[in-house]
């Protein structure tokens, strides 16, 4: 079986006032079904642009991204999108839920743009709000919850088409440190649960700790993994 | 994704109720104003032909004079040509009514007795009263109940000097037969008409029905043989055509301008989407991230414009209903006196014209929305993994769009320029090329707004200033104003020069003291005469010159023209033409003396006709050739028109009498004086009676009425902008709610806040008014200097109306400021809790 998500020496730069600025200067990397990868690094050191390029939203300027073993940059528009539709589960720093709806209502987004069967579909949503705990909010507007509620249900959002990958950008970034614990391990404890692998980047060692494998990110190279199993590949 | 849409919608109206309410009423009105022009575009001509079918019933073909009348001799020749089944003579004159200015009747006397195809006017019963009784005549039941007459009364009617009696015969529904006849329409027995109105011997038309197997082209050309040069044959599509021609150059200006009202509105659709669109860029990022595809969500935003454009249909097309209704008599008074055809009497919806107004609202919205969906699709996810938004790229954007709009016009300056000489539209295809550039300047012309010196305190000016950086709501709103403004200066110009050059053609040729005419002369020309007795009462004035004129509704050049006979012996007559060139009036009249004419300088331009020339006119029996002496300069009968001497005139017409005649008095006599002792002198004679300064008066007032309709779009195209101006604020509140609720929270007051949008809705102002009239004043060059030659044949100075402009344009600044008046009440009212909420 191949690898839910691989970088083949992947470059990435950017256009700036002060010239080319590469970010990513040959990433190399896996990560194995069900596994959690934290990311690591100084701001600016390029993890968002990983995450971007491992979503699919972003392209590199050599080198490969492949999920479940097919070249997303081989991909059309449309295809690609497919493709982060059936398998990737995104969880935003700043939860982006859709005012107006309510928490049940958005965590169904995902299932409204695919066109999927509303019973099981609801069903889903209801198991997995009462996972995160918010078995009873499943009607409340999303912005009469707090911070670490919204959180939660983007969560369950991200969750409900059961994908292979979840990524999370700072997830807990806008959070305060408990409720931001608390994401964390329903984050990493639902994944495990669901058999999705997790790539998330975080600022905190202690969050950093709970994954599977951390990969630093220093001067657009990845640095040696601090724990867990297979070591990223040097570039 | 299908289920998505009725969320999205009802979403979209809860979340900005006044936002899609505004769009909905820019589309309304856009619908609107198209479909009021083409409803009483339609309604013009189906009242001709529909008064043209109840007359002549289903005639096959007509027998219709070249010049006032047909001899009453010829409906034998008519009848014995092989073919002809049946032929049906008629007389009509359209007559005054006594004591009711304004209202007339269109007489037809046909002939009641002989079998006739077609609707069935009148009972079998009436028919011996109708022969009988004198006077007898049926009117339709519509114009009866208006007049207040019932079965059995008696009312006074004039034609010409002359005056008759006529009884109310039968009231009949004349709707029910022909529903687009003119209601004015009133019938009576043929013999009788031509006797209680002067017409013995004299007809209008014989309506001529083929035997069954004969083709009514081998009998049109048959009887165009038989008859030579003393009747011309037409069927009666040929005479629709014919009154679809007259009317080409009015209609056509008022589909253009009703098109800018849906160009207007069509920017309001797209400045409201475009506002949607940016509003909710995370939730379209949200749905992108989560796997919508682009033609998903690109499907989403049409398919929510395209339920804004069905309700805006729903509201604009009862909408265009009432405008056209509330300009009918408007339009239908030019129609009758500028062009002689039927007014138009009721309007009606047929399915087509609902079926335009559905497609130009829906289309218009989505079409609207079309760009604003495509930007949609291209959404970026990243915006929404970063912790900062995306700023937008603006700079660049104005700038290529300044290029677009300028190629665009200088695309249109070619195109206009080779094609000129040989294409009447080559004007129009400039103006289209101003009207696109015109919106397209607007976001270069607001990032000029940035320039402005940053301010100490946050208010007007901040506002203003900050506008630039915010193009995506704003520049639509200011395009859209620019466009609307752009119209009204090139219209105000454009009317304001034309008034002036009337005025001037006025004084220049409007030379003498009194005038007089008959009620019913503006419509029944040659038949509406004016009596010798009248002739005599002018003569007696002491001192009085008194110039007669006949004049009839002909064909010359092979177009419908204005023919008229004036006394060209008179002293002061060379005073009275205005010549193209500046000629010399005098040798003019003398050219007219020895047989020459001088044709109008519409006719000269369209048949292509100049002093040296001649001119083939239709004369009683047959066609002349008559040189022409010179072009003079006409501003009332856009279709041509010639002046001939009174002695040619009878030389070709026959003898007759004079349709009106004017007075010169002796230096310092009271004109008002003569017109009291005129009138004293013919007591309760039906003639209208005026002094130069009335008679002036007049012709203006009938000149405002031309352009009511065209001051109505207007009005519509600058509420839509306003309704624009409102709509880009209310965006810019809403969408930057975080960045209001900061400032709240650092301590900006209420006020500030309510100044900061104010002056943005005065920037939008500002900017709209400074574009549009730059492009306004293009436009209006383009109207005299092109259009005008072009399509009506007449020279216009240019003469700007100041004051007008300078009410127009505060006016626009007001309404500007009333219109982000809402918008910054709601934006003041930022509570600054919400910055929280922002990090939703
Ligand atoms: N669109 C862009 N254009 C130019 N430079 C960019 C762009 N996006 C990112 N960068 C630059 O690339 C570098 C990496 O950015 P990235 O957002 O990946 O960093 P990060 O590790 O996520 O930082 P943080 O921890 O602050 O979120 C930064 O220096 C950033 O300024
Ligand atoms: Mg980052």
């Amino acid at each position: 079986m191949p690898p839910v998500l691989a970088f083949r020496d992947v470059a990435r730069s950017y256009r700036t006032a002060g010239g080319e600025l590469p970010v990513l200067r040959g990433i190399s990397g896996e990560v194995p079904a069900g596994r959690a990868v934290a990311i690591t690094g100084r701001s600016g050191s390029g993890k968002s642009t990983l995450l971007h390029l491992a979503a699919g939203i972003d392209a590199p300027d050599s080198g490969e991204v492949l999920l479940l073993g097919r070249s997303l940059g081989r991909l059309s528009d449309r295809d690609r999108t497919l493709a982060r539709r059936e398998g990737i589960g995104l969880v935003f720093q700043f939860f982006h839920l859709l005012p107006h709806l309510t928490a049940e209502e958005n965590v169904l987004v995902p299932a409204l743009v695919a066109g999927d069967p509303p019973g099981p579909a609801r069903a889903r949503a209801r198991s997995l709000l009462a996972r995160v705990g918010l078995g009873g909010r499943g009607g409340d507007p999303v912005q009469k919850l707090s911070g670490g509620e919204m959180q939660r249900v983007a969560l369950c959002r991200a969750l409900l088409r059961r994908p292979t990958l979840l990524l999370a950008d700072e997830p807990t970034g806008n959070l305060d440190e408990a409720s931001g614990q608390v994401v964390m391990e329903l984050l990493l404890e639902v994944a495990r649960e669901e058999g999705s692998a997790l790539v998330y980047v975080t600022h905190s060692r202690e969050l950093a700790a709970a994954a599977d494998e951390v990969w630093t990110l220093h001067a657009g190279r990845l640095e040696a993994a601090r724990s867990g199993g297979a070591a990223p590949v040097a570039g | 994704m299908r289920q998505y849409l009725p969320r999205a919608v009802a979403k979209e109206v809860r979340g900005g109720k006044a936002l899609f309410l505004l769009a909905v009423a820019g589309v309304a009105l856009g619908v609107a104003s198209v479909l009021s022009i083409q409803l009483l575009d339609a309604s013009a001509l189906g009242a001709f032909s529909g008064t043209v079918k109840a007359v002549s019933g289903d005639a096959d073909l007509s027998v219709l004079p070249w010049a006032g009348a047909l001899d009453e001799a010829l409906l034998d020749e008519v009848l014995a040509v092989p073919g002809v089944a049946a032929a049906a003579p008629v007389f009509r004159a359209d007559v005054a009514v006594d004591g009711r200015p304004g209202v007339t009747l269109e007489l037809a006397g046909v002939d009641l007795v002989s079998p006739r195809k077609g609707p069935r006017l009148l009972d079998a019963g009436v028919l011996e009263a109708a022969l009988g009784t004198p006077g007898w005549v049926a009117v339709s039941s519509a114009w009866a109940a208006e007049q207040g007459w019932r079965a059995g009364d008696r009312i006074g009617v004039s034609l010409g000097s002359r005056r008759a009696t006529l009884v109310i015969g039968a009231i009949v529904e004349l709707e029910r037969v022909a529903p687009l006849a003119s209601r004015r329409l009133a019938i009576m027995d043929l013999a009788q008409a031509q006797g209680l109105l002067g017409g013995r011997g004299r007809l209008h038309e014989i309506a001529v029905r083929a035997t069954p197997g004969v083709s009514p082209d081998a009998l049109a050309e048959r009887l165009a043989a038989r008859l030579g040069g003393r009747g011309r044959v037409a069927t009666a599509a040929q005479r629709t055509v014919e009154a679809e021609g007259l009317l080409g150059a009015f209609r056509l200006n008022l589909t253009a301008l009703s098109l800018v009202s849906l160009l207007v509105g069509g920017f309001l659709v797209y400045a409201s989407v475009r506002a949607s669109v940016a509003r909710r860029r995370e939730e379209l990022g949200v749905l992108r991230a989560v796997g919508a595809t682009r033609a998903q969500v690109v499907g989403l935003v049409l398919g929510e414009a395209a339920v804004l454009g069905a309700l805006g249909t729903a509201a604009g097309i009862p909408l265009g209903w009432l405008a056209a209704r509330a300009n009918v008599a408007a339009v239908s008074g030019t129609v009758r006196n500028l062009y002689l055809l039927e007014g138009i009497e009721g309007i009606a919806l047929t399915p087509g014209l609902a079926l335009l107004g559905v497609v130009t609202g829906i289309g218009g919205a989505v079409a609207g929305a079309l760009w604003p969906a495509v930007d949609a699709g291209r959404t970026d996810p990243r915006a929404l993994l970063a912790s900062i938004s995306l700023e937008e790229r603006v700079g660049a954007g104005a700038a290529r769009l300044l290029a677009a709009g300028l190629a665009v016009l200088a695309a249109s300056a070619a195109i206009a320029a080779a094609t000129a000489r040989r294409w009447a539209p080559a004007g129009f295809v400039l103006a289209v090329g101003v009207l696109v550039a015109v919106p397209l300047a607007a976001p270069a012309a607001l990032r000029v707004l940035t320039r402005l010196p940053r301010p100490r305190r946050l208010g007007v000016r901040e506002g203003a200033r900050r506008l630039g950086t915010r193009l995506s709501a704003a520049a639509p709103a200011a395009g859209a104003l620019a466009v609307a403004v752009a119209m009204l200066v090139g219209v105000t110009v454009m009317v304001g020069s034309f008034r002036t050059t009337v005025v001037r053609w006025l004084d220049a040729t409007l030379r003498s003291d009194v005038y007089v005419s008959t009620p019913s002369w503006r419509r029944a020309r040659s038949e509406a005469t004016l009596g010798p007795e009248v002739i005599a009462a002018l003569r007696a004035l002491p001192g009085a010159t008194v110039a007669v004129m006949r004049q009839h509704a002909g064909f010359g050049a092979g177009r419908r023209i204005l023919v008229s006979g004036v006394d060209a012996a008179l002293p002061a007559a060379g005073r009275r033409v205005a010549l193209v060139g500046g000629g010399d009036g005098a040798a003019a009249m003398a050219a007219l003396r020895r047989g020459a004419v001088l044709v109008s300088e519409p006719l000269a331009r369209k048949a292509g006709l100049d002093a040296g020339s001649t001119l083939a006119l239709r004369a009683r029996d047959g066609e002349v050739t008559l040189p022409i002496a010179g072009v003079y300069r006409d501003y009332g009968t856009e279709g041509g028109a010639v002046l001939l001497d009174v002695a040619t005139y009878a030389r070709l017409y026959g003898p007759g009498l004079p349709s009106n005649a004017s007075v010169d008095l002796p230096r310092g006599a009271d004109p008002e004086a003569a017109v009291r002792a005129l009138r004293a002198a013919l007591p309760g004679a039906p003639l209208l009676i005026r002094s130069n300064r009335t008679l002036r008066g007049e012709v203006l007032a009938i000149f405002e009425q031309t352009f009511a309709i065209t001051r109505l779009l207007e009005a519509m195209g600058l509420l839509i902008a306003a309704a624009g101006v409102t709509l880009a604020l209310l965006v810019l509140a809403r969408e930057r709610r975080g960045e209001l609720a900061l400032y709240r929270a650092l301590g900006a007051t209420r006020g500030q806040l309510f100044r900061v949008f104010l002056g943005r809705g005065l920037a939008v102002g500002a900017a709209g008014l400074v574009l549009g009239a730059a492009g306004g004043w293009g436009l209006a060059l383009i109207l005299v200097k092109a259009v005008n030659p072009a399509f009506f044949g007449w020279t216009l100075e240019v003469a700007v109306p100041w004051a007008t402009l300078a009410g127009e344009a505060a006016a626009i600044l007001a309404a500007a400021a009333a219109a982000s008046l809402y918008p910054a009440v709601a934006a003041s009212a930022t509570p600054a809790q919400e910055l929280s909420r922002d990090a939703l």
